[in-house]
């Protein structure tokens, strides 16, 4: 099969790979000039900063990302973080870290309760493995559970890192089975080289099988004839092809054959793309010569104004910062009623670090904010259309079709192990 | 400074979402980012960063 793939994001390129290693032939079309997306490394005064995702991955060695690269012979090494922990206020009442705080493993999250919520939520973690809620919000099914507000501002700290929503956003289902990933997959991990090891690894399989990657190469139309998928143009040139997946979310891959999609029987999937929300975020990059966290996990801050969570990836590869030097990376989610306020967002980000590191010594490198057309994610988690077009044989991989329950980039895996198993039966 | 009198070659549109991907490529340093790109007084209309913008927000006009 002659397979064209538009985006050179994590999505295509595990595409691309996938499907070079299997015999056919695959070419790639980029429209920046580097590869990546927002999974790749920006070399910025000497460190390796990230185009957007954090240098870590949900699920480190075990997770579904780490198992698809395994298969297609992929060498790169990804490190278990050693714990995640979270930064709670030293006195029991306090409601920021001002008077000091202390670190718990996640593991104890259930210890700031009440005695009697304590109980509640150790049956609750038995219980809803076999009968896992549904039906409601993360937030509201908390609340119809227990008292203790903590359970709240944890379950915003976590959904805020892992998918830049809020817990009154999420569904209840799509948290549980995120739960269910993290029994079955583990927590996370931080790949050598930082994203681009990955990408860099993705390229060589793309390539040790004779497939091509044009960057700098923006596709223009998407060719359909006698309805079903027939290649693409690239500057003007048609490029026939079986097989078309766009890494560049569902709304784009519709604007590239609005024609064939604007027939009356494509109403309702225009529709259906028209209720996506893309979500948006904070990243706000620091360097230190003293360690910030001082372990290779992350660091939740559910006290925090709107800091979410923390890592410190120099702690796996000391290679992502210059010598000597650290690189810790703050996320924040932000809510779209402030994604016109990026400002006002960033300022309280700022002064959130202020007190979550107080007497420490670090340098803002650089903030980066993601939104609407570059977003955290272009379909928010539990709101993924799937892998399929109403057009046969065209297919979206990416962060606009993620997996169930697969947080980030994880997600990205589940839909591109999908569509495989779609394709190749 | 006179040059900075005349209309500048680039300009940075609404689309700007503040990645602060466009800075990484900057070879003067000249772009400051904070919920959107700035181009500063350092700038020296090279360009370069325009194809890096993954939302289309450089505007280079010859």
């Amino acid at each position: 099969m002659k397979v064209v793939v538009i985006g050179a994001g994590l999505g295509g390129l595990l595409s691309a790979a996938r499907l070079s290693k299997e015999g056919h032939t695959v070419e790639v079309f980029e429209r920046l000039p580097i590869t990546g997306g927002r999974f790749t490394n920006l070399e910025y005064k000497g460190f390796q900063l990230s185009s957007g995702a954090f240098h870590m991955l949900p699920h480190g060695p075990g997770g579904p990302l780490a198992r698809l690269l395994k298969e297609m012979g992929d060498d790169v090494r990804i490190v278990r973080s050693e714990k995640t922990m979270i930064r709670i206020p030293l006195k029991k009442g306090d409601t920021d870290y001002r008077q000091g705080f202390r670190d718990i493993p996640f593991h104890d999250f259930q210890k700031p309760l009440s005695n009697k919520d304590r109980l509640k939520s150790a049956y609750l973690i038995v219980s809803t493995r076999k009968d896992p809620p549904e039906g409601s919000t993360l937030q509201e099914w908390i609340r119809s559970q227990v008292k203790d507000e903590w359970l709240v501002k944890l379950a915003d700290s976590f959904c805020g890192w892992s998918l830049s929503m809020r817990s009154d956003e999420i569904y209840v289902e799509e948290v549980f089975e995120i739960f269910e990933n993290l029994y079955r997959f583990g927590g996370p991990g931080v790949p050598m080289g930082g994203c681009k090891g990955i990408i860099d690894a993705l390229e060589k399989v793309i390539m040790a099988n004779g497939g091509t990657i044009h960057t700098k190469s923006e596709v223009s139309k998407i060719l359909v004839e006698n309805g079903n998928t027939a290649g693409v143009v690239v500057d003007g040139t048609e490029h026939k092809a079986d097989l078309v997946i766009s890494n560049t979310g569902h709304a784009a891959t519709a604007g590239l054959c609005s024609e064939i999609l604007s027939d009356e029987k494509h109403a309702e999937y225009l529709r259906m793309l028209e209720g996506l929300r893309p979500s948006a975020g904070i990243k706000i990059c620091l360097s230190a010569e003293e360690p910030l966290i001082g372990h290779s996990g992350v660091l939740l801050t559910p006290y925090a104004r709107r800091v979410n969570g923390i890592n410190e990836v120099t702690q796996v590869d000391p290679s992502l910062a210059p010598p000597g030097k650290h690189l810790t990376m703050s996320h924040q989610h932000v809510a779209p009623e402030n994604v016109g306020k990026l400002e006002e967002e960033i300022d309280m980000g700022l002064q959130d670090l202020k007190e979550i590191f107080p007497g420490k010594k670090y340098e803002v490198l650089l903030i980066q904010s993601y939104h609407d057309s570059w977003p955290v994610n272009r379909a928010s988690s539990g709101t993924d259309p799937g892998n399929e077009t109403p057009i046969p044989g065209l297919y979206v991989v990416g962060d606009g079709a993620k997996g169930e329950g697969g947080i980030e980039v994880e997600g990205i895996a589940l839909g591109v192990s999908r569509t495989m198993n779609k394709i190749l039966g | 400074m006179i040059g900075k009198l005349v209309e500048t070659r680039m300009k940075i549109n609404d689309n700007c979402v503040g990645c602060g991907q466009c800075t990484s490529f900057c070879r003067q340093d000249a772009i400051e980012v904070r919920g959107k790109a700035r181009i500063s007084d350092a700038c020296v209309e090279c360009g370069i960063c325009s194809p890096y913008c993954p939302v289309k927000a450089i505007e280079v006009t010859v």
